[in-house]
């Protein structure tokens, strides 16, 4: 059993499961005890995908480190407890982990609620929270145990107003974004970039996560007249909009947030998502060597599969664990310490990451300018669309 | 000008797919006077069968639409056969819980077999489209107007001509009369699921296709329209509902053209708020057509309560506090914690659902005032911690009061859909409400709990905090019972035509009951967003009240002890089941549907 990924001890009756999870735990104290990171992250209710993402990451990376010889010849682990990214629940994954001596570091949770209610107790109890997806801007301002490998937005999104603005030419935008705390903290910082480089924002409306029907949405921004829509969504949103644009007749050049990066935008979307613009951290035929090895070893183990966005936060994410755990080993402290000690860490999101210590975030984030050709991702090649 | 076309068809093009849940839930309630919770699960049971019809047997589109119906027809069947039919005898609530319990297995069991990654479901139409407007429809928006039209005529004509639909009308208008007559009631019920859940089921897979998306969270907001959509129709009315359905998406697209798409649902629940307090039968209820509740109180049907003696009551209470003293580790107390909160907010809902029989599915919304309140009030005016938590439980007893009150005029079922729709609101005004609420990013850095001035960071004295507020409220409520208030409270619940013509005025006694009930789940709220440090509106959702509910109605309605005791059981059981993982929401879905099952009463029993 390569990690206490208790889902694959499930198999077969209740019994059965109970007997393989006593029996996996004694096996543990035999052998020498893997060094064990806790994860708090959505199993099951309405953000489960994301969390099934996670693991898909972090196993490649798991596998990848257990090749190289393991963390000094030990081996590394994760227990993942499922939150449901619902704050009741991550609170008291929280104190389970803080109270678990085993635990010496801790990734996740998803959703900002469900990893900022658990903050003041992982920092009270000394243990670093590790919130790989949390773009929240107050979220590493809870305490000097908060650390993030989330590509800060205000690094990503003029990034991406570059793209439509300098590079499409793109001049009245219309901003579409989800009504969550990480929608509204983009589109503040894309409308900012955006008219700084000389475009003007002629509507913007925020959708709530549930939302599936755009045609009227999207009648108000035709009637906004712009010339180019900007989506701040994530895959199976950004494609529901793309679709419906096409259907109300909206021909305009369509730009999208790197969180739409994702095989399953095309599938969903299908015709309606080709020319789609994407600014993205990487891209399949990048050749820095950290990425190709990324997507090799991923399609590999997934049966050919193409990895997301998410699959790469959690990959970085795992990868980031292990070097910090090479430096601090197995103390809580000293674990904190060596987040300010890890330098140029292999990313395929940020190429080297090295945290900045004041804000306890990286800079630097890769850029790629993709769009949609042919049902496939390609890195555009300077022509309009 | 043209726009306001463009709006008037995408409305309609919406309400539409509303149309086709509406339907069969109109179906089921005008037979069973349940809202059925598991009419979204089965569409999207309808949905993923579609997709492996579609994508693993490559069916042409009239067996795909034959293959969904007979699954989603045998689905419905055995939900009616063991997980209903059982129920029928005890008191009205335990279908109604019953079905969120199989809609949990149902969502859980998809969820388990095709993963949660959303997936792709082709449309096997050609791909035309025709010019409407500034915009297009396809083939797609006609066929699912086409079935949503004909379902309704059809079952129209069904409920109108033919035998079995008399005897469905029969039982509908009074089920031991028409079993009297010699009406198969149970066969009557198994047509009416079958029929219900096929139409589910169809209208899944098209929702599916005509959005080429299928994913395991479309189940919930599938019922949350199809039941407003229903009721603004008339609940159990079924070409009510498919005019409901229209209206309803018409009112969400003007709403979206006149104040943006943020404001969508804001929209139509302040329809459904409107239609429930103007035209509680619905718009198309005839005037001399029987309340479609029954006058007396056979929602909740009393029971004998589990006396417990006073002497195990105290032992246990000393138990729990002195719980901290032993080798107990953080994560135990923790999750004692969350019991203790949800236990407030138990406490409260039990006053309100179970004394006086306003069964409210809103409740969140009393939490998150509560929250919001002291949260603003400890960061902004620097108020202490502990006044700022007392001042959240006022507010949430004022303002919660407040919004429920166009409520209180109805009954049973109504007042759980509109105060369901009032939560949604408060949801949606904290969203948008930016200058205050601050919207989707939230309140961050709320200060710790304090008490006179010492901060309580430790989860030890959390604990002991919580407990003895939720004690305190406890002891209240129980003296509140037992008053002359409390006779007062259970008389209206038990009759309210009786307690009227006694001469107890209803609207001060229910605004009493969710005065009491209000202040309780605002110091709940207030108590969480201390101990989290950071809140936003999605904070407290609609999950959070069905929990509640849940919770009371294990514990036993108005039971006060029941109600601590069900907050202890459904916060530890997920806890417990962890060692499942991903399995552990489906084994508590399946124990909540046993509990319901062999304990409709509640665990304790109702007081």
């Amino acid at each position: 059993m390569s990690n206490i990924d208790r889902r694959n001890l499930v198999k077969g009756s209740l019994a059965a499961m109970m007997a393989g999870a006593a029996f996996s735990r004694g096996a543990f104290a035999q052998s020498s005890e893997p060094i064990l990171l806790g994860v708090s992250g959505p199993l099951t209710g309405p953000n489960a995908q994301y969390g099934t993402q996670w693991k898909q990451g972090f196993d490649l990376a798991l596998d990848e480190i257990m090749a190289a010889g393991g963390i000094n010849g030990r081996k590394l682990a994760y227990q993942f407890e499922d939150s449901q990214s619902d704050p009741r629940q991550s609170v008291a994954i929280a104190q389970k982990f803080v109270s678990d001596p085993r635990i010496v570091m801790e990734l996740g949770d998803f959703s900002s609620p469900a990893s900022m209610a658990a903050s003041p107790i992982y920092q009270r109890g000394g243990l670093v929270q590790f919130g790989f997806t949390n773009s929240h801007p107050d979220f590493t301002k809870g305490g000097d145990f908060m650390w993030s490998t989330s590509v800060s937005q205000a690094d990503e999104q003029p990034l991406l107003a570059a793209y439509a603005v300098k590079r499409l030419g793109l001049k009245k935008l219309a901003v579409l974004h989800l009504n969550t705390d990480w929608g509204r903290t983009s589109r503040d910082y894309f409308t900012n970039a955006a008219k700084e480089y000389g475009a003007e924002i002629v509507v913007t409306e925020g959708y709530i996560a549930e939302e599936r029907d755009f045609r009227s949405t999207l009648v108000r921004v035709r009637d906004a007249n712009p010339d180019g829509l900007i989506l701040i969504s994530y895959y199976s949103d950004g494609a529901l909009i793309a679709r419906q644009a096409r259907q109300v007749g909206l021909k305009q050049a369509i730009c999208a947030a790197s969180s739409v990066y994702s095989p399953k935008f095309i599938e969903l979307g299908g015709e309606a998502v080709e020319d789609v613009h994407v600014g993205t951290r990487y891209f399949p035929e990048d050749t820095r060597p950290e990425v190709q090895k990324f997507i090799a070893g991923f399609k590999k183990k997934y049966n050919g599969q193409e990895p997301d966005a998410f699959n790469a936060y959690s990959y970085d994410a795992m990868n980031m664990a292990a070097a910090v755990v090479k430096i601090g080993g197995t103390d809580r402290k000293a674990i904190r310490d060596a987040f300010t000690k890890v330098k140029d860490v292999p990313s395929v999101i940020f190429g080297a990451a090295t945290f900045d210590v004041a804000t306890r975030r990286v800079k630097g984030a890769m850029n790629a300018e993709l769009v949609v050709r042919k049902g496939q991702f390609a890195l555009w090649d300077g022509k309009p669309t | 000008m043209s726009s306001w076309l463009d709006y008037t068809i995408n409305g309609l093009i919406v309400g539409n797919v509303y149309a086709l849940v509406a339907v069969g839930l109109a179906l089921i309630f005008g037979v069973s006077r349940l809202i059925n919770f598991a009419q979204g699960s089965i569409y999207l049971v309808g949905a993923y069968i579609g997709w492996v019809a579609v994508v693993q047997l490559h069916t042409p589109l009239p067996l795909t639409i034959i293959v969904v119906a007979v699954a989603a027809a045998i689905v419905g069947l055995i939900i009616e056969r063991f997980g209903l039919r059982p129920l029928q005898n005890s008191v009205r609530i335990a279908p109604l819980l019953a079905t969120i319990g199989i809609s949990f297995v149902l969502d859980q069991l998809v969820m388990l077999t095709f993963s949660p990654n959303p997936r792709a479901l082709p449309s096997q139409l050609p791909d035309v489209r025709f010019q409407v407007g500034g915009g297009t429809i396809g083939p797609l928006d006609l066929l699912i107007a086409g079935v949503g039209l004909t379902s309704a005529l059809l079952l129209f004509v069904f409920l109108r001509y033919s035998k079995l639909g008399w005897a469905v009308r029969a039982t509908a208008q009074d089920r031991d009369a028409a079993m009297q007559m010699g009406v198969d009631v149970n066969r009557v019920n198994q047509a009416v699921f079958g029929i219900a859940a096929a139409l589910g089921g169809v209208s899944g897979m098209l929702v599916g296709m005509y959005y080429n998306q299928i994913d395991t969270a479309m189940s919930l907001q599938a019922t949350l329209k199809g039941v407003v959509a229903e009721v603004v129709g008339g609940a159990g009315n079924v070409p009510g509902a498919v005019i409901g359905s229209l209206l309803l998406g018409l009112v969400e697209s003007y709403g979206v053209a006149v104040f943006g798409t943020s404001y969508r649902n804001l929209f139509a629940f302040l329809l459904l708020v409107v239609v429930l307090v103007l035209r509680p039968n619905g718009l198309f209820a005839s005037a001399r057509q029987a309340p479609p509740e029954p006058l007396t109180g056979t929602f909740i049907a009393p029971s004998r309560p589990v006396r417990i003696p006073r002497w195990a009551l105290l032992a246990a209470a000393v138990i729990f506090a002195i719980l901290p003293l032993f080798p107990v580790s953080f994560y135990v107390l923790q999750t004692l914690i969350n019991a203790w909160l949800l236990g407030m907010l138990a406490l409260s809902l039990t006053l309100v659902a179970g004394t006086i029989g306003q069964v409210s599915l809103g409740h969140a919304a009393l939490l998150a005032i509560g929250a919001y309140t002291s949260a603003l009030l400890s960061l902004t005016l620097n108020v202490p911690v502990g006044l700022a938590i007392i001042g959240g439980g006022l507010m949430s007893a004022a303002l919660g009061t407040l919004l429920i009150s166009p409520s209180f005029r109805l009954r049973g079922h109504y007042v759980s859909i509109a105060t369901l729709a009032i939560g949604e609101i408060v949801s949606l005004v904290i969203l948008n409400w930016e200058s205050v609420t601050r919207g989707p990013i939230g309140i961050s850095g709320i200060p710790p709990l304090s008490l006179f001035g010492t901060d309580l960071i430790s989860p030890t004295s959390i604990y002991w905090f919580s407990l003895a507020v939720m004690v305190v409220l406890a002891l209240l409520q129980g003296r509140l019972l037992t008053s002359h208030l409390g006779r007062s409270f259970r008389a209206i619940r038990d009759d309210d035509i009786a307690a009227r013509a006694y001469g107890l005025s209803l609207n001060r006694y229910k605004s009493l009951a969710f005065i009491f009930g209000g202040f309780a789940a605002g110091v709940s709220g207030g108590i969480a967003a201390h101990l989290y440090s950071y809140i936003n509106h999605e904070t407290f959702n609609t999950q959070q009240s069905i929990l509640a509910l849940t919770v009371v109605i294990l514990g036993g309605l108005g039971n006060v002890v029941g109600a601590m005791l069900g907050a202890v059981a459904l916060v530890g059981l997920p806890e417990v089941f962890r060692i499942a993982a991903e399995y552990r929401i489906l084994i508590y879905g399946i124990v909540l549907l046993l509990l319901v099952r062999f304990r409709p009463q509640g665990l304790l029993g109702t007081i």
